[in-house]
């Protein structure tokens, strides 16, 4: 069947039946959430084992059982690998592993799908386990990918049930309160994991600096916690930039944060209270620190940015420039140094930030958020997940979430990236539908949706360099001899879920060479 | 003979050349299936534009464009098979320019490194410069000259694309007559010292241009004047041919010619004398670049200063220092409106027979008069927008 991004999707994916994606506020939910079994602690709970071993044979842990992560420690992350290694000597097969994302350290997963330990995945793939897939490594049914407020949703939705939630905390204490703002190694929030801990069967505490009662802030709580282990080390924290956190010195990048940046400030949302969300790739770092200066020279005081917290952002906050950093995940160790030392600096979770199935998300308080993209398409489509050889190599993370909710969502993408035009006829993946992009930022020019009448007359008064997504295509591609094009065949190796559950884009495998 | 050409940076590519029996062509590069092809046809139409039957080439790719890969596989053939020719038809149908057209920057790009010249155009700048000179070590110097004439034979500029060639002496002739097969808007001659050096490249030029059917005096010359001597005969430099639009100073080379210090003091008796000789001929000035990229308001101050003697625009280094140059050479909203109120007074007195009139109690006299006329037509000028290449 079609979506309605006009993707062909089959009714079935592996074992799930398919609601096909229909609109990006199209549908609701009725019934009540899912919830864990009861259980009453006794008042003297000792929640302390020995081991991580322990902990899954304490929680039960047996085939065809799911284990989640949180991916806080980002390309440091040491966790997922020691569990997998453990459960692999104990024997245990068929897992599902449903992390919130997975990154190239934890390449060594490939060697468990390969020998049975893991047989699904349910989790953005950045890098070596994305490739392995797409390059035929089997999974016993299609990586299921969703965004923040995605997994959170079906998680709550009970779209994924959770055996045992395994949470990395950089500080705990015995009773099984965790943060990951404090501790030997701290890695930002960690409060990914606190849909976990509360719908999981079973949730264990693994941390490698274990404190007296009580540990706080409490991202994870007594109260959701089944036990804790301690163990000499959970993560390297100067990982948790994997390597993005570089403000661009390309001429042609500054070009398009430069553009982004005057975008937003012609678009009449630039006034007091103004909101806006900046990733950690090199352009938006650039447009957030753009963004800060034309405030400071406007004398304009926003109401808030929101993370991942980086530097940047702290710095907007300690010149007065915003009033509040509204922060889920941290990229950089200053900003984990600000959620200590700074009221203002304020720690959420993705519930918080981006459930579609719930009472209220920050995004949709959001005034304008500026997000990459690997390819756009003429409908403004945008593709994170799949490069243009058809290889799955990144999870949505927060795209989907942010895009839909900001009331002015800008992609900025550079026209060519060496000879790749990444302005297409059809994205290779739709990942976040252009029914929620407003504006295409490229050094070529800035291309709007024509939904969206008001930015452009705005953005031509400005003087600012408009282009239609179709002359900027065409102007990339005088530089370079067309491409050939990847040839799907049926094999689904993967399912992009909208925020909301429906199916927006499945990933097939690549057959041929057109 | 084995050459090898280009280099791994970011939006280069190596092209490795031998003479063969006959012609045949490996690829190398990342994403292979996607791009193999389209490598191998700009390859196959290289060779065949350049009547090559007979080199082996190999090209490693780095994600250049198509334009660098003809380029380089250019500079090979050229390298292993000496006499080959210029056999380039230019896809850009360029233009002249128009001789007095605002060129706030000129901006510096090295003419050798593909990576640094992707999207040079993009950045505002009124005057590109392409570098064959100082940026461009001796043994890049040949494999350069044909980088920028591909360049310019394919990128259409919004504004104005200018080549820096070495000395006529040291490698200039051999600049000009590669680069002009993809028509500049004119030449940068450094170091120039006399108006026979215009007119040595005036020779040039005219020859070249007759050769390629291009329009006789149509390829503009900027002088940059950047020793004792040249800057003594600015007025001469600047008078020499209708060719030379713009002197430019070169303060970095002239310091050292003379033993004085960067400072203000140190440069302004070259400063002044090289606008005064512009002026005389009636042409515009540029200022020397502002070497400290991250130092934005040093260059707005330096800027600033080079205005106040005279000039028209400044040098950049980096694309970052356009948009403060641009700011600095425009009129501001506030000098508009005054110029305007000027005429506009002007105007009224003229009407009612009256010989004067002040404006806010400042005399408007012929010169004050002529001034506000002339700012208001250069910023419609630069309000104009840009003459993009076809």
């Amino acid at each position: 069947m079609r979506n309605a991004v006009g993707r062909e999707i089959p009714e079935r994916i592996g074992s799930r039946d398919v609601r096909p994606f229909e609109g990006a506020f199209a549908t609701s939910q009725t019934g009540a959430k899912a919830a864990r079994p009861q259980k009453c602690a006794p008042r003297t709970e000792d929640k302390l084992l020995p081991s991580i071993e322990a902990a899954i044979e304490a929680c039960g842990l047996s085939d065809g059982m799911t284990i989640s992560f949180h991916h806080s420690f980002r390309d440091g992350d040491r966790l997922v690998n020691r569990v997998l290694d453990a459960c692999a000597r104990m024997g245990i097969q068929g897992l599902r592993v449903f992390p919130t994302a997975l990154f190239p350290v934890h390449e060594p997963l490939v060697k468990h799908i390969q020998s049975g330990v893991v047989t699904r995945i349910e989790g953005s793939m950045n890098g070596p386990v994305g490739a392995f897939i797409s390059g035929g490594g089997r999974l016993a049914e299609p990586a299921v990918l969703r965004s923040h407020g995605g997994r959170w949703r079906s998680i709550e939705a009970g779209d994924v049930h959770i055996d045992v939630a395994f949470i990395a905390a950089p500080q705990a204490d015995p009773y099984g309160n965790a943060t990951g703002i404090r501790g030997k190694t701290p890695c930002g929030s960690i409060s990914f994991s606190a849909v976990d801990a509360q719908y999981a069967r079973h949730t264990v505490v693994i941390t490698n600096d274990l404190q007296p009662y009580p540990v706080y802030p409490m991202e994870i709580q007594q109260g959701w916690t089944d036990y804790v282990v301690e163990v000499d080390e959970i993560g390297d924290p100067e990982h948790i930039a994997s390597g993005t956190l570089q403000l661009t010195r390309s001429p042609t990048n500054l070009r398009i944060a430069q553009l982004t940046a005057d975008a937003v400030v012609a678009s009449g949302a630039f006034v007091n209270g103004f909101s806006f969300q900046g990733g950690a790739g090199g352009i938006s770092l650039a447009v957030t620190k753009f963004l800060g200066d034309a405030m400071e020279s406007a004398g304009i005081v926003g109401s808030f940015g929101m993370g991942g917290g980086t530097k940047l952002l702290v710095d907007l906050l300690h010149r007065e420039l915003i009033r509040a950093i509204l922060d889920g995940q941290a990229f950089d160790l200053d900003a984990i140094a600000s959620l200590r030392e700074d009221p203002a600096h304020v720690l959420i979770d993705p519930g918080f930030y981006a459930n579609y199935d719930s009472r209220g998300c920050a995004t949709y308080k959001l005034d304008a958020a500026f997000l990459g993209a690997t390819e756009v398409d003429l409908e403004f489509n945008v593709n994170v997940n799949t490069h243009s050889d058809g290889q799955l190599l990144h999870g949505i993370g927060g795209h989907q979430d942010v895009a839909a909710g900001a009331a002015m969502t800008l992609i900025t993408v550079p026209a060519l990236r060496g000879r790749l035009p990444m302005i297409l006829d059809r994205v290779t993946t739709v990942t976040t539908p252009g029914e929620v992009i407003d504006v295409v930022v490229t050094e070529r020019g800035i291309a709007v949706n024509p939904r969206r009448g008001d930015l452009k007359e705005r953005f031509v008064a400005a003087g600012l360099p408009l282009r239609s997504l179709e002359e900027i295509k065409t102007e990339a591609e005088r530089m370079v001899q067309p491409l050939r094009r990847p040839v799907f065949g049926d094999e689904i190796i993967a399912a992009i879920e909208w925020r909301d559950g429906t199916i927006i884009d499945v990933v097939r495998k690549v057959e041929g060479w057109a | 003979m084995d050459v090898r050409i280009g280099s791994e940076a970011k939006g280069d590519c190596i092209v490795e050349a031998h003479s063969d029996v006959r012609s045949n062509i490996e690829v190398e590069t990342k994403n292979a299936e996607l791009l193999r092809d389209g490598i191998r046809a700009v390859a196959q139409e290289t060779l065949s534009s350049l009547g090559v039957g007979d080199v082996a080439i190999r090209v490693i790719d780095f994600g250049a464009l198509d334009h660098v890969i003809a380029a380089r596989i250019e500079a090979a053939v050229r390298a292993v098979t000496p006499g080959r020719g210029l056999p380039l038809h230019p896809t850009v149908d360029r233009k002249a320019s128009e001789r007095d057209r605002p060129r706030r920057s000129r901006l510096y790009a090295p003419g050798n490194q593909p990576r640094l010249l992707v999207g040079i155009e993009l950045h505002g700048a009124d005057c590109v410069l392409l570098d064959l000179e100082d940026s461009v070590p001796l043994s890049d110097k040949a494999a350069a000259r044909i980088l920028v004439k591909h360049l310019l034979a394919t990128i259409r500029f919004p504004k104005e694309a200018w080549v820096r060639v070495n000395p006529l002496g040291a490698g200039g002739r051999e600049d000009v007559t590669e680069v002009l097969v993809g028509r500049p808007h004119g030449i940068c001659l450094p170091k120039t010292e006399s108006a026979q050096d215009v007119l040595d490249l005036c020779a040039e030029l005219s020859r070249i241009e007759a050769e390629r059917g291009i329009e006789e005096g149509s390829t503009w010359i900027m002088p940059i004047l950047e020793t004792a001597r040249g800057v003594l005969h600015s007025e001469q430099i600047a008078a020499s041919s209708d060719r030379v639009v713009m002197l430019a100073f070169g303060a970095e080379d002239y310091t050292r010619d003379i033993g004085a210090r960067r400072t203000t003091e140190g440069l302004l008796f070259a400063r002044s004398q090289i606008v005064a000789g512009a002026k005389a001929a009636r042409i515009q000035a540029s200022d020397t670049v502002y070497a400290n990229v991250d130092d934005e308001p040093g260059l707005i101050e330096e800027a600033q200063r080079a205005q106040d003697l005279g000039f028209d625009g400044k040098g950049a280094i980096n694309p970052r220092q356009i948009e403060p140059i641009h700011r600095t050479f425009s009129p501001t909203k506030e000098e508009l409106e005054q110029a305007r109120t000027i005429v506009e007074a002007a105007r009224e007195a003229e009407k009612r027979g009256l010989g004067a009139v002040a404006v806010d109690g400042r005399m408007v006299d012929r010169p004050v008069l002529e001034r506000a006329i002339q700012q208001i037509k250069y910023a419609g000028r630069l309000a104009g927008g840009e003459d993009r290449d076809a």
